[in-house]
């Protein structure tokens, strides 16, 4: 490891820009995180109530450069101490990723840097790899968002397998679609979480599909919701809001639950990271510290979409050397 | 001083070293590549260290960077301008912004010089990016219309101009017509050449490089994903 004065570590360069926040960060190559930059274009896009692949795509364009820069100021770093850029090359929005990735590929090429592609999901499953307590394989990573939802199981921090995943939507989709039914703002995961610490979370049933051995399935969810306030009619759906709200969380918080449990027992697993944006979720980080392992629950820039979790990841890896990525492309779907 | 200059603005990645001796170093996709799908993640910086390379200069030898920012393809506009901002931050360079309708016009009067030129690029869903140049001086602003549209204005203009570009290629027939002149479909004049980018620039004022964006000359789809 090339650190002179031998408290100062060369660094890794990260960006992510993967969906809709322009990230930046700048992680030691033992995971020291010294900066960690998130530009949130959650507002933007408020009003279409999801994320607008060409909006976001222009948005990552005009923010990248002032998120890197701010990075490396916040890290004290001068682009002489980037011993290694880490980028997002997918999965994700393609022309949101393509931003990042040819910002990096540009930046690493001037100084003739290695640069390392790493897969969007591999940082959320190792975030918890970083900071002054880090978590140590094997472990189950939870990563649910408004984007992905899966269990992992990682043994060592260079790859993962994962066990089950969504077959529709996201735990974090099915909080916006609720909070859209719900005439609460976007992103709906916070909204139904506030309101749902005034209501019942058993006084409606809905349901928890668990299909497969360890998969999930929430596109069920919202469309029992739909039902619920069509038979409540609009006065009583808005008297029983909080009510409405609980139990839908419960429902939500329940599934992932339920299957991090099934899969800490089938895996013999005793670690837990969760991650990704619903990890936020109150209720969620209550409930798995029920469940009798011990948590890594990161604090929130964390779980939601970074580039130190990127950085992260990129540790673990074998990096492509100059000229070697010159022609590399974003990939949009997951190969793995 | 020493200019690169790049261009995505179409399907096809162009890259050019023009060295303070005057010498070129280009790499000038031919008119095929304009109808190919595009590749801009895969050929565009091989095509600038290839440049680069065969120029012999080294980063810190340039006087800036130079780069076509449309209007044309949303996406490759975006892999154009964050390589070349990407790449003047780390070298400490100033960006000189092009138009790409511009460096288009430029090639396309090489090859009939004295008359007035429409650079067309295809903008999708049925129009093209337009604007009409003479002697390279500008006639017309760019802007998004039907080919029947430009077709129209031309009807309106007193001259008969030679268009190119892929635009014109995808609608030839709607152009001729109209008594508009089309480029054969292999002419090199369809090709925005990152050449004519760097000549473009090198009377151009350089800019920091994150002020340089896109003209995108078309709103979003607001579509959420
Ligand atoms: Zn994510």
């Amino acid at each position: 490891m090339a650190n002179g004065a031998g408290t100062r570590h060369r660094v890794i360069l990260a960006l992510e820009t993967s969906c809709d926040d322009t990230c930046a960060a700048v992680v030691t190559n033992v995971g020291r995180i010294r900066s960690n930059v998130i530009a949130s274009q959650g507002l933007l896009h408020a009003r279409y109530g999801g994320v607008v692949p060409e909006i976001a795509s222009r948005h990552h364009l005009e923010l990248i450069d002032a998120v890197t820069r701010d990075a490396l100021e916040r890290a004290g770093a001068g682009f002489d101490e980037i011993e290694t850029v880490a980028v997002t090359r997918g999965p994700g929005l393609i022309g949101a990723l393509l931003v990042g990735l040819s910002s990096a590929k540009a930046l690493a090429a001037v100084r003739r840097l290695p640069l390392v592609p790493v897969d969007h999901l591999h940082g959320h499953v190792v975030a918890g790899t970083l900071g002054p307590e880090p978590i140590d394989p094997p472990y189950l990573a939870l990563i649910a968002s408004g984007g992905h939802t899966f269990l992992a199981r990682v043994d060592d921090p260079a790859a993962y397998t994962v066990l089950g995943q969504t077959l529709d939507d996201a735990a974090g989709e099915a909080f916006d679609k609720g909070a859209r039914l719900l005439g609460l703002g976007y992103p709906g995961g916070p909204a139904i979480d506030r309101l749902a610490r005034d209501g019942d979370p058993n006084a409606f049933d809905f349901p928890r599909s668990a299909p497969g051995e360890l998969d999930f399935s929430f596109s069920g969810l919202k469309t029992a919701l739909l039902y619920t306030l069509r038979d409540l009619g609009d006065h009583e759906a808005g008297t029983r809001q909080a009510d409405i709200a609980a139990s839908y969380q419960r429902a939500i918080v329940e599934a992932l639950t339920r299957r991090t449990a099934e899969a800490l027992e089938r895996e013999g697993l005793e670690r837990l990271a969760i991650g990704g944006g619903v990890a936020a979720n109150s209720e969620l980080r209550t409930a798995v510290r029920g469940l009798g392992v011990r948590v890594w629950a990161p604090p929130l820039e964390l779980c939601t979409d970074n580039a130190a979790m990127i950085a992260g990841a990129a540790r673990f890896l074998e990096p492509l050397a100059y000229p070697d990525y010159l022609g590399l492309d974003a990939a949009a779907r997951h190969s793995a | 001083m020493s200019l690169l200059g790049l261009d995505t603005s179409t399907a096809a990645a162009a890259a050019c070293v023009l060295r303070d001796d005057g010498e070129v170093f280009e790499v000038a996709p031919d008119a095929a590549a304009l109808t190919r799908p595009p590749a801009h993640a895969g050929q565009l910086m091989p095509a600038v260290a290839d440049v680069m390379r065969r120029a012999g200069l080294d980063w810190s030898e340039l006087e800036a960077i130079a780069v076509g920012v449309g209007p044309g393809s949303f996406t490759g506009l975006r892999i154009g301008i964050a390589t070349a901002r990407a790449l003047a931050v780390a070298s400490g360079l100033r960006l000189r912004p092009v138009s790409s309708l511009a460096a288009l016009a430029r090639g396309i009067e090489e090859t009939d010089p004295g008359s007035v030129v429409l650079p067309l690029i295809d903008a999708k869903r049925g129009e093209v990016f337009a604007a009409a140049y003479d002697g390279g001086e500008k006639l017309w602003a760019p802007f998004a219309a039907r080919p029947e549209k430009v077709a129209e204005r031309v009807r309106g203009a007193d001259f008969t101009p030679l268009a190119a570009g892929d635009g014109s290629i995808r609608f030839r027939g709607v152009l001729e017509t109209a008594g508009i002149r089309v480029a054969p479909d292999n002419s090199g004049a369809h090709v925005v050449r990152a050449l004519d980018v760097c000549r473009l620039a090198a009377a151009a004022p350089g800019e920091p490089p994150e002020a340089v964006l896109p003209e995108y000359l078309r709103a979003p789809d607001a579509k959420p994903q």
